[in-house]
């Protein structure tokens, strides 16, 4: 695969530019809702690099990652709630916790593949509400539990106001969105994430090359899955409540088509998926206010629906954009 | 343990092994003929139920969501006729989901097909939710289920909608069979299931045979989700588990093999039941587990299954 650094930087900087202009602007204008909204936004990029690095870098299509999300965010409340920890080892062990998940649940992936996996991974989504019902001393089961302990600013924070609060917040998640990127960026671009797609593109000759096929496949599906960890840890840092109603089915196919929309085996895509999101998300609430018009009308009610409006679009972009957004612009490649 | 008891479960248990056996049906035929897992197939059955549901009910807008009613039959149908709609309207939708989405794509990766039925799953999730509501909605019973509308069979009780659901099963497999086995369609559609390339040289039109397929496939889901609306109560949501359940039917009778699938149906049925009622910590909700960690099994173990055909593949 041929990468031209130049045209890259300077379209990446620009993006990356104007997103942080976007970023610096929201907490002069929003009020601590909207802040904690802003705050969720930025962190769902996580859970949609997981299933980027699982299934545009790995080749391991994953429908379950919402289910990582729940085990970091029920994991992270567990440590700070039942172990009293402190919230920045609360929020790095959640995300282990999910890792280690990920690399148990990754173990099957060693032999199923393809489509095969994408069944497999859709029926954990489907247990995952169900089972973690079970254990109600850590998900708090049907109705969900709040967290006592709350994620405050330290003392040398200016002020502790609630606006204070909601924008340490808001930066405290911006910093580890932006480690994590430039994270998996490092390592998708290191000997690692080159065997990882050399495993994608056809794991009989990257064996041949040296690559650990077991030990490849199980890193990559744990760090993934420690990706959407980090994000359910962070909306435990947000909204100090856990509860399973957040980690249906349904939620787990939205951040897969979030990851396909914006663009696989690309850092960018997860990024432009999120925005992409958001856009679609503000223009369909815009779209639903509108009343009447008979059909036309329940049509544009359609639109406020995410499930919806993604589940059409990603029939949409595997016709007209197979590389996601991100890919409209490129050159198509003879790989694929 | 106490025998009678394991019977009435068995019984109990069998009426579900039915609903699974079809929907396996469905997954089985799709897969066989364009190895693809369709993974909207419950959402698509779903949306049949809903139809079934809006004939029953007759013009009532608020029932039917309101675009809706203008396309509905001024009376409301009997049971029978209403199911038979909404079978052909499945069968309808099957054909043109084929035609307009899947073929299109021609030989295309995996990923592009998990996309277009994901996407499909989503979307027709979502639209179901917006137009009928979330909430559950009582569906009629087709055969007599009251209190005492059953056979004693040993002390333990046989439903005559147990009965009448597999008898209307059996009754649609044997018109499967001769179909297959006995029209120049079936045997087009055999060719195109065992090789695609081969059958087009010989001179069938694959892409129409496919269509049939999904046709097929998408009446034996219409079929089982209207057969289980009135037990499981109809709402968005009500074929996801069951899917489950189809999809480790069929995988433990092997992903290609219509006979696989009948009895995965009945065993996944049979497990269903059982596991849950001798194993607390499993209740009715997360009877979803143990289907899910056969058919990983399956896969990781035998990924032929019982009855499927062993791949070979060479590097």
């Amino acid at each position: 695969m041929r990468v031209d650094f130049g045209k890259l930087s300077r379209k990446g900087l620009l993006g990356a530019a104007l997103i942080a202009a976007g970023l610096a602007v929201i907490p002069f204008t929003a009020t601590t809702t909207g802040l904690r909204q802003s705050s969720q936004i930025v962190i769902s990029v996580l859970a949609v690099l997981g299933v980027n690095v699982a299934t545009g870098y790995g080749g391991m299509i994953s429908l379950g990652h919402g289910v990582f999300v729940g085990v970091g965010a029920f994991a992270t409340g567990y440590y700070v709630d039942g172990l009293s920890l402190p919230w920045l080892v609360a929020i790095a062990l959640g995300a282990l916790t999910a890792a280690l998940s990920g690399a148990l649940i990754g173990l099957p992936a060693l032999r199923i593949k393809g489509i095969h996996l994408a069944l497999v991974t859709l029926g954990l989504a489907i247990v995952f509400q169900p089972l973690s019902k079970r254990f109600p001393k850590i998900t708090g089961g049907v109705s969900g539990t709040g967290i006592d302990a709350k994620f405050v600013s330290p003392s040398w924070w200016p002020s502790d106001t609630r606006m204070a609060t909601a924008v340490y917040r808001y930066l405290f998640c911006i910093l580890v969105v932006g480690i994590a990127l430039w994270a998996t960026w490092n390592l998708v671009n290191s000997r690692f994430g080159r065997g990882m797609r050399a495993l994608r593109d056809n794991d009989t000759a990257a064996a041949i090359y040296g690559v650990d096929l077991v030990a490849a496949r199980v890193q990559t599906f744990a760090i993934s899955a420690g990706l959407a960890g980090l994000c359910g840890a962070l909306q435990v840092v947000l909204v100090p409540f856990v509860s399973q109603e957040k980690y249906g089915p349904q939620e787990s196919l939205v951040i897969y088509a979030t990851a396909v929309i914006g663009g696989l085996g690309t850092i960018w895509g997860s990024v432009l998926g999120v925005i992409a999101r958001t856009v679609v998300g503000a223009v369909g609430r815009a779209a639903a206010e509108v009343d009447g018009f008979g059909l036309i009308g329940e049509f544009l009610d359609l639109l406020d629906e995410a499930p919806f409006v993604f589940g059409v679009g990603l029939i949409l972009l595997t016709f007209l954009f197979p590389r996601g957004l991100a890919g409209i612009g490129r050159r198509k490649q003879a790989a694929d | 343990m106490d025998l009678v008891l394991l019977l009435q479960r068995i019984c109990d248990a069998l009426f579900n092994s039915a609903i699974y056996s079809s929907l396996a049906l469905a997954l089985v035929i799709i897969f066989r003929s364009t190895g693809l897992l369709n993974f909207a197939q419950g959402e698509m059955a779903t949306f049949t139920a809903y139809i079934a549901f809006v004939l029953l009910s007759g013009p009532q807008p608020r029932l039917t969501g309101g675009g809706l009613a203008g396309l509905v039959p001024g009376v409301p149908l009997p049971i029978p006729l209403a199911i038979t709609g909404a079978v052909i309207c499945g069968m309808a939708g099957g054909a043109v989901t084929e035609r307009a989405l899947i073929r299109p794509l021609g030989r295309a990766p995996d990923l592009a097909l998990v996309n277009i039925t994901i996407g499909l799953l989503l979307a027709t999730n979502s639209l179901m939710a917006q137009w009928w509501g979330t909430g559950p909605r009582m569906f009629p019973a087709i055969f007599p289920s009251g209190a005492g509308q059953h056979f004693n069979i040993l002390g333990a009780r046989l439903r005559y909608s147990t009965v009448g659901v597999w008898a209307i099963l059996l009754t649609v497999l044997v018109l499967l069979i001769v179909l297959l086995r006995h029209t120049r369609t079936g045997l087009a559609f055999r060719a195109v299931s065992i090789s695609p390339s081969n059958a087009e040289l010989v001179g069938v039109r694959v892409g129409p045979t496919l269509m049939y397929g999904w046709a097929l496939a998408s009446g034996f889901g219409a079929l089982a989700a209207c057969l289980s609306a009135n037990s499981v109560l109809l709402e968005p949501n009500m074929m996801l588990r069951v899917l489950v359940y189809a999809f480790a039917a069929a995988t433990l009778g092997g992903l290609d093999s219509p006979k696989g699938a009948l009895v995965g149906g009945v065993i996944i049925g049979l497990s269903q039941t059982l596991i849950p009622a001798y194993v607390p910590f499993i209740g009715f909700e997360l009877s979803v587990l143990p289907a899910l960690l056969a058919m990983t099994a399956i896969l990781l173990v035998r990924p032929a299954g019982l009855y499927g055909t062993k791949r070979i593949e060479r590097v």
